[in-house]
């Protein structure tokens, strides 16, 4: 459940209270970027760039049922949060492989689609996360903080176009689904999976291990 | 999902009945590239019955297409429901496929 942050005054106990007792909300984090989209803008105008961008998101959302969950909207990236609850009630996409699947044929789609004019290619990074808190600092805004919202950006330096980099923390989530759906653990777009790599980010103080996925 | 399969003079109409999705896209494309390898190049996939598609479904109608136009055959789809022609249109495939609205009108191209 979303809390309101805003106290005026800087050193209240209040304050400290409140935020020791708001409970952590896990769940999967999506951070998604278009390539190229800042050199289209000195090249065309905006009905051509504004164009594709619009066409762009509306193929990685509507398809995939995202389009309630943005939590960050920054120029030509998006940060998509869906909390683990809200995911299992859920008719369709209900799974971490599920959404994976997903992801990875609308990256395909526009990969692939016959007029190469329509859409623009995009780079992705996924993390399960559990250290991250349903709150905002912004009346009005729905939200989402914490040390693993963070790390998902830095993953998203791995990343380049067409491909989707994950967390070994969300691949091991998508190998549970696979073993409960009685599914094979190279099924689907995971015949593609890299092997593991490990990396020191800026900022988080143990090595954090990711794989790739190719489109 | 459930498929349903009817040969007939003109081509192989492929029914789709139920959620074409992850959990079940795979079913699709088994049968398509069975059709396909016996040189059924003629294919019209019939959409009346099928309530939802998620982008894994797309993918593999897109790849059916190619195969087919690669060997200069047809593949037609018919009777979408509102909301699956909306994910068409959205996705771009609705210039890229054939549509019709009734098997019978589909039936004519062949």
């Amino acid at each position: 459940m979303l809390r309101y942050i805003h106290y005026t005054d800087p050193n209240s106990e209040e304050m400290v209270r409140e935020l020791a007792r708001i409970p952590r909300c896990p769940g999967t984090c999506f951070f998604m970027d278009i390539n190229k989209s800042t050199d289209m803008k000195y090249l065309g105008g905006l009905k051509d760039w504004g164009r594709k961008l619009n066409n762009t998101f509306n193929n990685l959302l509507y398809a995939n049922h995202f389009q309630h969950h943005i939590v960050k909207g920054i120029g030509d990236e998006m940060m998509l949060y869906i909390p683990d609850e809200v995911l299992k009630a859920k008719t369709t996409n209900n799974t971490c492989y599920a959404l994976l699947e997903d992801i990875h044929a609308g990256l395909f789609l526009i990969k692939n689609h016959p007029d190469p004019d329509l859409f623009l290619n995009c780079k992705v990074a996924i993390h399960h996360c559990s250290e991250v808190y349903n709150i905002t600092f912004f009346e009005g805004a729905d939200d989402y903080y914490g040390s693993d919202i963070d790390l998902t950006a830095r993953l998203m330096t791995k990343s380049i176009e067409n491909r989707i980099v994950m967390s070994e923390t969300f691949y091991q989530m998508v190998l549970k689904d696979l073993r409960a759906l009685h599914l094979a653990e190279d099924s689907g777009c995971l015949s593609e999976v890299s092997a593991p790599y490990r990396e020191l980010f800026k900022g988080v103080p143990v090595p954090t291990e990711y794989r790739y996925i190719d489109v | 999902m459930e498929l349903n399969e009817q040969k007939t003079s003109q081509c192989v109409i492929l029914g789709i009945t139920g959620r074409l999705d992850t959990t079940n896209y795979n079913v699709l494309e088994k049968k398509l590239l069975e059709l396909i390898d016996d040189h059924n190049e003629k294919i019209l996939v019939e959409c009346s019955k099928m309530d939802y598609v998620s982008s894994s479904g797309l993918r593999i109608l897109l790849m059916a297409l190619k195969k087919i136009t690669m060997v200069k055959g047809k593949f037609v789809l018919c009777g979408l429901q509102e909301n699956i022609r909306e994910i068409f249109e959205i996705s771009g495939f609705t210039n890229i496929f054939e549509i019709y609205g009734t098997q019978e009108e589909a039936l004519k191209v062949f």
